[in-house]
């Protein structure tokens, strides 16, 4: 039996080991060296001496990682909601086949294309008191107007959030038009005929039917603020002071100017273990969903 | 679906639509804009919006600052060798999880699509010893490798969306009149293939172009990209307005023109195929 089958297969097998091959090594690979890491006493250099969870309590003590952890939540809910509600409404309005639709759609996706390096960059400067909105309306005569969130602990996550949304839309954009676009015309007939406005319809029947895409979304939108870093980097250096500090700063700074790769390694264990705990449940209701969609 | 709106309400839709048009596309605008003016009409007032003396100097002063085409290279450079390893890897993978299917192939598949889902901090200290065990800190063959393998499991992930479209009845009839499987490839798959492939190698350029994390943390100055570049602007204490305009558009550019072409591959690859 196993002859046959390799021998059927021989050549797909061979086609698929390098890539296979390169994913667990590396992927898998490199996360469990970094989980041992975080189990040692490594400082500058890796070490073979194990501490338990040490690095780990040291970890959960250290009030900027702490910060860091609340800051990405923060910026994660802010972040996620604002970019659902702006991305379904622009899709709703691309629903209507308005005139011009697909120059819309472009502009829409543009952002995307972008660096968040660049994004980062772009709106640090509209955002600057001394060069961009403010300076502008104080140039046009409103003497008194403030504007300069950016430099204050209390609200500069809020203008990283516009930053990412900007960026970030276009792309729930994309996904509820295409749920929106396979909604049976059927049913807005038959709300028609019921005499419910659109509105309503687009609340109380449209939107709850795309549960799935609104699902997709949420995980793709989830994926990013974890990686949340050239944002950062770009905007705010984690400032002021280490209001926008976010964990995977926290792991290059520990990295690269503590040199404590023990630290660095038990903060990257988490951040990993948080991320399993999101893409598990999907990948498995995606799973099912194929599995289903296969058997009908 | 498209619902009868009455001409107002059309009206008032096309008006919101370009609202956001308009919010989105201004920084940008403004960003080009502003790089082809002088300091001092940057900051004038009224801002002048076209007629102001359009001038290249922004553009001259950055690239004897900084050698905007030294970094330009480089990102070239690291964005096609990456693509072309992903693809030498990537095409018999997507073609043997295409067209070899077993029953575990799906889950291979999403397993390996997961990884690419993962924070990439999460293996940032073990990559960056073994590239300092290897001498191949801030090297080219370093910052190609890791893009390469940080962008495999989403290029399978396409090739194989792609590849799954081609009718399999085609292969069979060319085996039947008795081409080789290599012959397969060559005459009969590769011809219907292109366009897909094409498609993953503009998404590998856009997303290696725009990788930023990676860059700074393994390259310094030899093999740094235009990321590197840009991020080095990130204080702009001392810098004045039109000058740094022209450096994010050098930076932007070269992708903003590819991302005009590539808008659904993009949205394709970003989305894990969730839209075609």
């Amino acid at each position: 039996m196993m002859k046959i089958w390799l021998r059927r297969n021989f050549s797909a097998l061979m086609a698929l080991s390098p890539a296979l091959l390169i994913v667990l090594v590396v992927y898998v690979g490199c996360t469990i060296w970094s989980v041992r890491i975080s189990l040692t006493d490594s400082h500058i250099l890796p070490s073979d001496h194990y501490v338990g969870l040490h690095n780990y309590v040291r970890l959960l003590n250290t009030d900027r990682w702490n910060t860091s952890v609340g800051n990405l939540v923060f910026f994660g809910f802010m972040f996620i909601i604002a970019s659902l509600v702006t991305g379904t409404l622009m899709a709703i309005l691309m629903d209507q086949r308005i005139k011009g639709e697909a120059l819309f759609r472009t502009i829409y996706l543009y952002p995307l294309a972008m660096s968040f390096i660049v994004t980062g960059l772009i709106w640090e400067w509209i955002l600057q008191p001394t060069l961009g909105i403010q300076k502008m309306m104080r140039n046009f005569g409103f003497a008194h107007f403030h504007f300069d969130w950016i430099n204050h602990s209390s609200t500069v996550l809020y203008t990283v959030a516009l930053a990412a949304v900007w960026q970030g839309s276009g792309l729930v954009m994309a996904i509820m038009l295409a749920g929106l676009r396979g909604v049976d015309d059927e049913i807005w007939k038959a709300a028609r005929i019921e005499g419910i406005s659109p509105v309503r319809t687009y609340i109380s029947i449209v939107l709850p039917m795309l549960g799935g895409a609104i699902a997709t979304v949420t995980v793709l939108l989830a994926l990013t603020v974890v990686r949340l870093f050239d944002l950062i980097i770009a905007m705010t250096g984690g400032g002021p002071g280490d209001s926008s500090e976010v964990p995977a700063k926290f792991i290059y700074d520990y990295l690269f100017d503590h040199q404590d790769i023990g630290l660095a390694t038990a903060a990257s264990t988490l951040m990993l273990g948080f991320v399993l705990v999101f893409i598990g449940p999907w990948q498995i209701w995606q799973w099912r969903r194929d599995v289903r969609g296969a058997g009908r | 679906m498209a619902r009868k709106a009455t001409t107002s309400r059309r009206l008032v839709m096309t008006f919101v639509a370009y609202t956001f048009a308009l919010i989105l596309f201004f920084p940008i605008l403004w960003m080009v804009i502003t790089s082809f003016k002088s300091e001092a009409d940057a900051i004038a007032l009224p801002p002048k919006f076209l007629f102001f003396h359009w001038t290249l100097a922004n553009y001259i002063d950055v690239q004897a600052r900084n050698n905007y085409w030294r970094f330009a290279f480089n990102s070239v450079a690291l964005s096609f060798g990456s693509t072309v390893l992903g693809l030498i890897v990537g095409i018999p993978a997507a073609y043997a999880f295409a067209f070899a299917p077993t029953k575990n192939t799906k889950q291979i598949l999403l397993w390996m699509l997961s990884t690419k889902m993962m924070p990439a901090v999460g293996v940032l200290v073990p990559i960056y010893l073994l590239l300092l065990q290897f001498h191949l800190l801030d090297t080219f063959t370093g910052l190609i490798l890791i893009l390469f393998l940080s962008n495999l499991p989403i290029m399978i992930w396409m090739l194989y969306t792609y590849f799954k479209e081609i009718p399999h009845e085609i292969l069979e009839a060319s085996r039947m009149d008795g081409a080789s499987r290599w012959k397969e490839i060559v005459y009969v798959l590769s011809p219907m293939a292109v366009p897909g492939i094409a498609s993953t190698v503009l998404l590998n350029i856009i997303l290696s172009w725009n990788e930023t994390f990676w860059s700074l943390n393994v390259t310094n100055i030899h093999a740094a990209p235009l990321t590197a570049f840009i991020a080095s602007y990130s204080s702009p204490e001392g810098l004045f307005w039109a000058k740094l305009s022209a450096a994010s558009t050098l930076a932007v550019a070269p992708i903003v023109l590819l991302g005009w072409f590539s808008q659904r591959q993009l949205v394709r690859g970003l989305t894990f195929g969730a839209v075609k």
